[in-house]
């Protein structure tokens, strides 16, 4: 028996289903920004002088990075309330777990843009009496930075896939929404069909981006950005 | 006692942590942890041969396949996990008129996930076998498919081994999300345990420590391996 496709629902739902692309969209902005600050501290931190400093890194880095997703998510779900005394919600968990999740990647990314800069460069600063710190900010970041651009993008995009997670919590995201939509229409195979096109559409182009970044990057004088 | 717990009122709930009782329901989460690593294996295998032809076919630029695989691996590379296991538990039978036991489906959904990866993989380690070795191979008057066969393959499978072990951790990550279409896998079970015993955060803390131990013991073995088969280019 052949199955009737039926999309006309999905069009006059369309505006529900905008929404959870929305909450999405909102998750995956909040969580990318603060991941790629805490990256940055802790990629610092990896790289740094100090032996404790590289300890609390690598601490953080491998904790996070050996534990799935989802149960991070949900650990935080349940855990903030006790750790922090704040009422917990979807959303909080959902920005607090992803955020740790995408700095731990982060982390990493930071580390082998750093330790990509030939040591040159940080001794040509020290010459010129720059200290640790202003080494960092003025000579070594603002070259490596150029270097990460493809993996943050890359980065991002499982950021973006990691944001359905938040559907386990009943975060109102597009899954989310979506399956709200399949269950109530019992049309799971449209809705589904739809969403998985939808993730498709977005990330596919971003990717294709990361790749032609990546040549880019990879092209222009060994990685090092020219004036 | 009151008192005390008054004074020090910083808006933090005191919380009476118990894991011995979530320790004693541990073989309830450890079965859940074989369910994972079965779905895992199961995963692989049908990553792993998907993965090496859809690979081989776009590194030697196959014609009229090659498309194919092209496809195949971007929409793969790009679409969601969770997303996929919904999608084959949900609205794979409808499509196909039949049902579906949820191991079938996320073995499905993971699988054809996974192989694209494994075919990028498997690109990556034929483009890194040097040119010389090709040239050669040809020089010695061996067919396409006696010099994949015998000189490149070999060389690529000890340059992949390592980067194989990171596939399987993140296979093993993503069948945690099997739970969500109701697979007895670790985070499924640990749900169960944790309404059964109103101790959701000490069972998802062991849950949590479970799979750090295991998942960081896998990543150790796969740096050991990158040591072992690193490759000295002359």
């Amino acid at each position: 028996m052949a199955y009737i496709w039926n999309f006309h629902f999905l069009i006059q739902l369309g505006p529900l289903l905008l929404a959870g692309l929305v909450n999405t969209i909102k998750l995956w902005a909040v969580a990318l920004s603060c991941g790629l600050a805490i990256g940055l501290v802790m990629g610092i931190f990896r790289t740094a002088p100090s032996a404790i400093l590289r300890g609390i890194g690598a601490v953080y880095v491998e904790s996070i990075r050996n534990t799935p997703g989802l149960v991070l998510l949900i650990w935080f779900f349940y855990a903030l309330p006790i750790l922090t005394g704040v009422q917990s919600s979807a959303w909080l968990a959902a920005v607090v777990s992803l955020s740790l999740y995408t700095g731990a990647y982060s982390a990493e990314i930071y580390r082998a843009g750093i330790a990509s800069i030939e040591v040159g460069q940080w001794e040509a600063a020290r010459a010129l009496g720059f200290g640790y710190g202003n080494q960092m900010r003025y000579v070594v970041l603002p070259q490596a930075l150029m270097r990460m651009i493809p993996a943050f993008g890359n980065r991002a995009i499982e950021l973006a896939k990691a944001t359905t997670l938040a559907s386990t919590i009943a975060f109102g995201e597009l899954l989310y929404t979506a399956k709200t939509i399949a269950e109530d229409q019992m049309r799971p195979l449209e809705t589904y069909t739809v969403v998985t096109l939808i993730f498709t559409a977005i990330l596919l182009p971003v990717s294709y981006a990361c790749v032609w970044l990546e040549r880019r990057v990879a092209n222009s004088n060994g990685g090092t950005p020219r004036e | 006692m009151a008192l005390a717990a008054g004074k020090e009122n910083l808006g933090l709930m005191p919380y009476d942590w118990n894991f011995s009782i979530v320790l004693r329901y541990l073989p309830r989460l450890l079965e859940g942890g074989a369910y994972t690593i079965a779905l895992s294996a199961s995963s692989i295998a049908i990553a792993a041969p998907i993965g090496i032809f859809f690979g081989i076919v776009r590194h030697q630029r196959i014609p009229y396949l090659l498309p194919i695989a092209v496809i195949y691996i971007d929409f793969f590379r790009t679409s969601v996990a969770l997303v996929l296991i919904c999608w084959c538990y949900y609205a794979l039978p409808v499509l196909l008129g039949i049902n579906l036991d949820t191991f079938t489906a996320v073995t499905i959904a993971i699988g054809l996930q996974s192989s694209a990866y494994m075919a990028e993989l498997m690109r990556a380690g034929m483009q890194s076998v040097s040119l010389g070795q090709w040239e050669a191979a040809r020089a010695l008057g061996m067919p396409g498919h006696i010099r994949l066969r015998y000189i490149i393959l070999p060389q690529a499978a000890v340059r992949m081994i390592p980067l194989f072990f990171l596939l399987v951790i993140e296979v093993v990550k993503t069948t945690t999300l099997a739970g969500v279409v109701t697979y007895p896998e670790i985070v499924y079970e640990a749900f169960r345990v944790a309404t059964d015993i109103y101790r959701p955060i000490e069972t998802f803390t062991i849950v949590g420590l479970i799979c750090f131990v295991f998942l960081f013991t896998l990543g150790r073995v796969a740096r050991w391996l990158e040591r072992r088969f690193a490759v000295v280019e002359r």
